[in-house]
């Protein structure tokens, strides 16, 4: 009994709240690091494009336009990525000095390998979603000039129309899915809220995107 | 470390993944993994093609693009380098690639059992059987055709006229009341329209923006001469009992109780001659002693449309440079000769026959299988009266029957004798795409390919101003185990021994292109479509007044209420029952749960003492009784009921079975006075509240 209440002395308290803490602090300080880093890098698969393009290249210093290789179709359909036979049309040899280029012209063109098919899309969505390009486009023509028009792409794609070489693709393990996929609640950003990037008006009805 | 320092470790570790991404990163991944179930539908990735060719079952044999990926079709599109369309599409046509995969699309041949059943069998059965059977038939055979503008009819008729049978006939069409009343006019070719080349048109009773005609190519000529914000660049004028799309899109109106076409336009004659339009022709002295007594004040109590609105049109009529005036019915299928002759001789009036912008004596389509009929010729038969004699038992019932891309249980009247004949057949054979009422009656059933699936062509449809020539060509593999219904008949023609004089689709396709000039190898390796160019000639026309008297003397339909169906594509036709597609379209004005919906003005719902929502009770004449839902719509004459047509399928799939009633159910068929035509046009209801 003596002994007992020892252990509620003032003294005691203090050790055994100090050495607590520090168990705490540990294992707070472990799981932000394997929460943060360790685990969603071992979750994550790394991958690169198959060909180091750069859109720097193309929309700076050469003066092309976002629509020369991503336009709407005549039914509505959007193109993405273009095809070899697209890049060919200016690529059918090579143009200039960059090993990339040298190496698509190579393994691409002259092969008639398919570049569309192995491109890595950040935004894919799964087959149960319906996305119109061409209804989300409305705003566009209003747009002045490729800086506007790349902020307006980017809000729901990476911006890469500023980047030298592609972004990296990170692709999760368990589902497939980049980790830059559009969830839901993006959509409704603009589906549930009407306001939230100027009066949309669009519908938020599952047959909307779920077909 | 104790006890107490793991737990403090563990609540460190949990507040820290907490605070990390990774537990919603994960959520989120899982949310993506459930896509990743075998189970879910999967889009097939490949390269995306469009292909145009033309749609064989909408009936205006629209041309669109169907795009491919990877060679399976997922979208039909307007083609804008189509001279008919001008890139126009219609609602049917833009379905076609979803209900290529429908779930009542036939799969494979299928033979009725003695318990009544259908067995799966393979097409070699299924060839020994068509093989054997009409070989048995002999000269006992009879086939009906749904489609029209296909060279294919010309490969049926050729084998029944072989078979030494001439019972060979096309469904019954907005065009076989036409030619009858052209014939009867004076006409020597085939009645055309030349809408493009007109100022002002007057459409009286015939629904030109949704079934009447080349639907796909009116739309498309009201879209440019209507241009949004612009001035209209030509006057359209519409008579017909409902504020359909036609009416709204109408720049005059001309409200018109059901059946009266022909009084209003007896009217419409008397103001012109009044106004001096008297193109002359022999008989128009006495036409215009005939219409004489049809005074606006008459006419306006005949129809319904006030006096001031028939004068207004009239004078549209007179003032126009190219005016032209069109008759025809509602329903696209059993309408009178009578209101085609009322609209023959103002055009006539008017100086608009066989001029740009008039109505045109054009060729008929040429026939190039040996032993062939003349399309002519079986645009001249009436199914109807054959069936009705072989139900009366005044004619042989056929031994051997064969149905293509028709349903005339479903889109015949009941006292048509169209299931009597099929009970009365010895073996019948339904050659479709889809599982109709016509099939579920047939002895063997075979799958025919779609237009985009299969070897066909449209040749110049009813309604065209221009001589027109399409090929359907194979932009797709036929679906699960169907077939071209062209390369099947000319497979069996062969196995029989009979000449046909072409072996195979291609020849035959090639044959007409041939005949008319066109370009076969462009258009059938780029889909191009041939208009040909043709001579006017001079037509003896002239005022067939005795048979318009005859004509206009026709009772109108009997009952309290009449019945004004609306016919649009979105629902479908009878061979096609609603597209999966298109359900989202069906809205509650036409169908109700599974009560159709009947559109009445608030002073007929005032009358019947019902109101918007309650259950109504019609009863036709022929004691047929359909219970439907009351709508309240002031685009409606009073005393008028409007129903959609498309409905009360008893066959297809989930999505037309048993949805609502078939307004046809309602009509009966009856003589026209004069031609003796059968008619069903018209229906007479009682009502009253359910």
């Amino acid at each position: 009994m003596e002994e007992r209440n020892n252990t509620t002395t003032p003294a005691n308290a203090a050790k055994k709240c100090c050495c607590g803490w520090g168990a705490f602090v540990v294992g707070l300080v472990v799981a932000l690091i394997l929460g943060w880093w360790v685990l969603p890098n071992l979750m994550k698969e790394t991958k690169r494009q198959p060909i180091a393009f750069s859109h720097v290249e193309h929309v700076q210093n050469q003066g092309m336009t976002c629509e020369q290789c991503h336009f709407v179709r005549a039914d509505g359909t959007f193109s993405g990525a273009p095809t070899t036979a697209q890049c060919a049309e200016c690529h059918s040899t090579i143009l200039g000095n960059d090993p990339e280029e040298a190496r698509f012209v190579r393994e691409y063109v002259q092969t008639g390998r398919e570049i569309k098919s192995e491109w890595l899309i950040y935004q894919k969505q799964p087959d149960n979603v319906f996305f119109s390009h061409a209804l989300h486009f409305g705003p566009l023509a209003e747009l002045k000039g490729p800086a506007e028009v790349s902020a307006f792409c980017s809000r729901c794609h990476l911006n890469v129309a500023e980047t030298d070489v592609p972004p990296v693709y990170r692709e999760n393990r368990l589902s497939g899915y980049s980790e830059n996929t559009m969830l839901m609640w993006g959509c409704e950003r603009c589906h549930a809220e009407h306001m939230a990037m100027g009066n949309t008006n669009a519908s938020n009805a599952c047959f909307t995107c779920h077909k | 470390m104790d006890r107490r320092g793991f737990l403090k470790f563990a609540a460190g570790g949990t507040v820290g993944l907490v605070a990390s991404p990774i537990i919603w990163n994960t959520l989120y991944d899982a949310v993506y993994w459930t896509q990743n179930w075998g189970w879910i539908p999967r889009l097939k990735k490949g390269a995306s093609e469009y292909l145009p060719t033309v749609s064989k079952i909408c009936p205006s044999g629209t041309g669109f693009l169907v795009r491919t990926v990877a060679g399976t079709p997922v979208r039909t599109i307007g083609d804008r380098n189509n001279p008919v369309t001008h890139g126009a599409i219609t609602a049917l046509a833009a379905a076609e690639a979803e209900l290529r995969v429908s779930p009542a699309r036939l799969k494979t041949p299928l033979r009725r059992s003695s318990d009544g059943a259908y067995i799966a069998i393979t097409w070699a059965e299924a060839e020994r059987l068509l093989k054997e059977k009409m070989q048995a038939a002999g000269s006992s055979v009879a086939a009906v055709s749904g489609d029209p503008t296909s060279s294919i009819n010309e490969v049926l008729s050729s084998m029944l006229n072989q078979k030494g049978s001439s019972d060979f006939y096309f469904m019954p069409g907005d065009e076989q009341p036409a030619a009858l009343a052209w014939e009867a006019m004076g006409g020597q070719g085939r009645l055309g329209y030349d809408m493009e080349g007109s100022d002002c048109i007057l459409a009286v009773g015939a629904p030109v923006l949704e079934s009447w005609g080349v639907v796909a190519a009116n739309r498309s000529l009201f879209n440019r001469t209507h241009p949004v914000g612009g001035e209209a660049t030509q006057k359209f004028l519409y008579a017909g009992a409902v504020q359909n799309n036609t009416a709204a899109g109408a720049d005059l109106w001309l409200p018109m109780k059901n059946g009266t076409d022909m009084a209003l336009m007896l009217g419409i004659a008397h103001l012109l001659i009044k106004a001096g339009k008297k193109g002359f022709a022999a008989g128009l002295g006495n036409f215009a002693a005939f219409v004489e007594a049809y005074t606006p004040e008459k006419v306006s109590a005949i129809t319904g449309v006030p006096s001031a609105r028939l004068e207004a049109a009239a004078k549209m009529l007179v003032e126009a440079r190219r005016p032209l005036v069109i008759a025809g019915s509602a329903l696209g299928s059993g309408g009178s000769a009578g209101p085609v002759m009322a609209a023959v001789a103002l055009n006539m009036l008017l100086g608009s026959v066989n001029r740009q912008g008039g109505m045109l004596d054009m060729p008929f389509p040429v026939s190039v299988v040996d032993h062939a009929t003349e399309y002519r010729a079986t645009i001249a038969k009436r199914f109807v009266d054959y069936t009705q004699s072989v139900a009366a038992g005044k004619t042989k019932a056929p031994a051997f029957l064969l149905v293509y891309a028709a349903n005339p249980v479903y889109s015949l009247p009941a006292d048509a004798g169209m299931k009597e004949t099929l009970a009365k057949a010895g073996f019948t054979v339904a050659v479709a795409s889809f599982m109709s009422e016509t099939c579920a009656q047939c002895d063997l059933v075979l799958p025919a390919a779609l237009g985009m699936e299969a070897f066909d062509d449209v040749q110049t449809p009813y309604g065209s101003g221009r001589v027109t020539y399409a090929l359907a060509r194979p932009v797709a593999k036929p679906f699960e185990n169907a077939r071209g219904a062209g390369e099947l008949f000319i497979a069996l023609a062969q196995e029989l021994g009979l000449e046909l004089g072409v072996k195979d689709m291609p020849e035959l396709l090639y044959k007409h292109a041939y005949a008319l000039g066109a370009p076969f190898r462009s258009m059938m390796e780029e889909g191009k479509v041939h208009v040909a160019g043709f001579d006017l000639p001079a037509s003896p026309l002239f005022y067939n007044w005795e048979a318009i008297r005859l004509a206009a003397s026709a009772p109108g339909a009997e009952g309290d209420l009449q019945v004004a169906p609306v016919v649009v594509l979105g629902m479908g036709t009878a061979q096609t029952a609603i597209p999966p597609f298109a359900t989202k379209v069906v809205t509650d004005y036409q169908l109700k749960g599974r009560y159709s919906v009947a559109q009445m003005n608030g002073a007929t719902a005032a009358k019947l003492k019902v109101k918007a929502g309650d259950l109504v009770r019609l009863v036709a004449g022929n004691n047929v009784e359909i219970t439907v839902v009351a709508a309240i719509f002031e685009g409606i004459l009073p005393d008028t009921v409007s129903l959609a047509a498309g409905l009360g399928h008893t066959a297809f799939d989930e999505f037309s079975k048993g949805k609502g009633a078939n307004v046809l159910a309602l009509t009966s068929v009856c003589r026209e006075p004069g031609t003796g035509l059968p008619v069903w046009g018209l229906a007479g209801v009682k009502a009253a509240r359910a």
